[in-house]
């Protein structure tokens, strides 16, 4: 056990998690994160009561603009969490991995026992000309969106140079699709289930050259929740709780222009590195990880970045089907990944912890379970990489 | 002896009295700006031709349909739409508008000016260019919500110089383009300013089509697709994203070209609000 300032560092556990189908949802904000957070309490193994829970934190961009401020109030109000502190935390896609961060750092820091930790968004309510400009907030718009870049385009720039560069090609990007929409097959809480052979994958009509539309993942409504506790009273909870390992984050520069790669996510090597250290683990130690795949680009240099794959290797990672459900190294978005799954911006971060702790607990369809999963790694980056949070999550607490 | 040039994208005859510049497209008889031009963007390119023939410009007369502010944080030349302190009989050169796509830049004391007709204009898609200028009319329109990118109007002042005239911020060796506010020990980055040279090498580009485009520049990106990016490096090694326009075989990756620097200008202002399409 470690004492600093006479202090004891609490581990912080999951005991409970639950998200809401991703796609296009009749419920609004309310009402879908009121079905999340019912989920994550009922999927809490022994008695349990919101009015348990200490605090709350709630990523969102607020996506369309409604309820832009005291979302968290809003929704914690409607979920039996009246009066507690809450906030919303807003670091564009990653913004409930940092509200995740911000949860575990309550607990750590001993202010609070039980802690929620979620993400919403809704994001197919809009007309398509708002809904583009709401995709596109998070990026630099003075100067990359004053060009005319989108998100599609700024990946599409990234894929084009690790092509060049590397031994990669537009083909291991379909590699990368076709598995996550294998994956998310079965998935009951995924928005695109349905699977793709490679043919079609790779005849996708352009979005922004080279990416296509099966390099693309879709936009989605959706909520996620996930209940942390820390040691002394996770097991009035549960007997089998999900440790959170360790939490990494870190920032990079916003625009392409000012980093000096475009290959490489700096912030996630930095998230990743810190997390991994923090649980004493490295890579090779992972058996699950929900990396965050907004285009399939990001997915391959997720893999080299998180350290599953060496720098310029994740076409090769991905063309040998290394990260395939119980056949490669490590299990590569068993969710479907947000490339079928869904990515509801605020809520992906979250909805990535529901999914490991699923796994880790064996509660995902039998078809889906990763076997002998004992430890998984969300990634969750905000936007083209200005923000990442990495999270290791363990059947084992850190020795 | 008139000089006939083609000088980014526009027709220019020069000679040592003046310059006449217009716009290479016609539309029926008539001969407009372009899809993305307009005649702050050509007065732009006219004064920059006019140095670059090696004429002192310094101040002029601008007529109200050019933006005074673009011009002078474009170039540096200064006018009294611009400048109050300016004294009107010290500014030697006059801007002319034209009916049609057309600007003549000429002494002020000049009686007349003549120059012969350009040649070598070209016949615009007619559907493409109606649809693009209603979209921009839409665009411009009060109530509606900029799809591309919305930024302060003095955050898009202070940026104006580099990305008008690609000035950069010099720190010792360092060019620091776009500009920076702190260094990496929290102090200002210098004022020291330096012209970069308008050539590049492309590291990555990608063309979007109207899925992958923000809605104002979709119109662009149908096929055959004539909207693209690119992540390019320029020479003095500072880096960019730069819309590419006007290029149906744009280059890839790693090769240079130095067409980069047509300025296309085009803003409106919306109370406290200028959005822009700009092509540094």
């Amino acid at each position: 056990m470690l004492v600093l300032l006479g202090c004891v560092m609490v581990d912080v556990a999951v005991i409970g998690a639950g998200q809401t189908k991703y796609g296009n949802h009749k419920l609004g904000l309310k009402g879908m994160w009121a079905e999340a957070a019912e989920n994550a309490y009922s999927s809490v193994d022994l008695d349990f009561e919101p009015r348990q829970i200490d605090e709350a934190f709630i990523g969102s961009v607020a996506f369309g603009g409604a309820q832009l401020g005291n979302t968290a109030a809003l929704l914690t109000e409607h979920s039996g969490l009246d009066g507690i502190p809450v906030r919303r935390v807003e670091n564009a896609c990653a913004s409930s991995g940092f509200a995740l961060r911000d949860a575990w750092m309550a607990i750590k820091s001993g202010q609070a026992d039980i802690v929620v930790a979620g993400g919403i968004e809704k994001m197919n309510d809009l007309s398509a000309e708002r809904k583009r400009f709401w995709l596109g907030v998070s990026g630099d718009t003075e100067w990359e969106r004053l060009a005319g870049l989108t998100f599609p385009g700024t990946y599409a720039l990234m894929a084009r140079r690790h092509f060049h560069e590397h031994d990669s090609s537009h083909d291991d990007l379909v590699h990368i699709s076709v598995k996550n929409h294998m994956h998310g097959f079965e998935n009951e809480h995924a928005h695109i289930r349905k699977q793709v052979s490679f043919e079609k994958a790779d005849s996708g009509f352009m979005v922004a050259d080279p990416l296509t539309l099966y390099d693309c993942c879709p936009t989605s409504d959706g909520a996620s929740c996930v209940i942390l506790a820390a040691d002394h009273v996770a097991r009035q909870f549960t007997e089998d709780p999900v440790w959170v390992r360790s939490s990494g984050a870190a920032s990079d520069r916003l625009a392409l222009h000012d980093r000096p790669s475009v290959t490489q996510l700096l912030a996630t090597q930095k998230a990743s590195k810190a997390a991994y250290s923090a649980a004493g683990l490295t890579a090779n130690d992972i058996d699950l990880a929900e990396v965050h795949d907004c285009f399939t680009i990001a997915e391959l240099m997720a893999t080299e970045d998180l350290g599953f794959t060496d720098h310029g290797q994740g076409g090769v990672f991905a063309r040998e089907g290394r990260g395939v459900r119980n056949e490669g190294d490590v299990c590569i978005n068993p969710s479907g990944g947000l490339k079928s799954k869904g990515h509801p911006l605020g809520a992906t971060g979250t909805g990535q912890a529901v999914e490991v702790f699923k796994q880790l607990r064996g509660t995902v369809e039998d078809s889906r379970q990763v076997r002998d999963a004992e430890t998984g790694l969300t990634h969750n980056v905000g936007g083209s990489g200005a923000t990442c949070a990495v999270h290791i999550f363990g059947r084992e607490r850190n020795g | 002896m008139d000089e006939h040039v083609h000088w980014k994208g526009y027709l220019a005859v020069i000679n040592k009295d003046g310059l006449f510049i217009q716009s290479s497209y016609v539309h029926g008889d008539q001969v407009v700006y372009g899809p993305d031009s307009d005649s702050t963007t050509m007065a732009i390119a006219a004064i920059q031709l006019m140095r670059n023939k090696g004429h002192v410009l310094e101040s002029i007369h601008l007529p109200d349909s050019v933006d005074a502010r673009i011009v002078y944080l474009a170039s540096g030349v200064d006018s009294m739409a611009h400048n109050e302190g300016l004294e009107f009989e010290d500014i030697v050169w006059d801007l002319l508008s034209g009916d049609e796509a057309t600007l003549v830049i000429s002494k002020s004391n000049s009686e007349s000016y003549d120059f012969e007709e350009p040649q070598d204009v070209e016949i615009i898609d007619g559907d493409f260019f109606n649809d693009m200028t209603e979209a921009w009319r839409l665009e411009q329109e009060i109530h509606h919500v900029s799809q591309g990118a919305y930024v302060s109007t003095s955050q898009y002042l202070e940026g104006a110089p580099a990305r008008l005239s690609l000035t950069s911020q010099k720190a010792g060796d360092r060019m620091i383009w776009p500009p920076r506010q702190l260094d990496e020990n929290g102090l200002r980055f210098s004022e020291d300013s330096h012209q970069l040279v308008a050539e590049a090498h492309v590291e990555s580009w990608t063309k979007l089509s109207a899925a992958g485009a923000p809605s104002e520049f979709s119109l662009r990106a149908p096929d055959p697709w004539r909207y693209s990016d690119s992540l390019g490096s320029i020479r003095t090694r500072a880096r960019g994203v730069f819309l590419v326009t006007d290029d149906l075989d744009y280059s890839p990756e790693d090769r240079r070209y130095s067409a980069l620097c047509r300025t296309a200008n085009i803003c409106a202002r919306r109370d406290d609000a200028i959005w822009t399409q700009s092509v540094p």
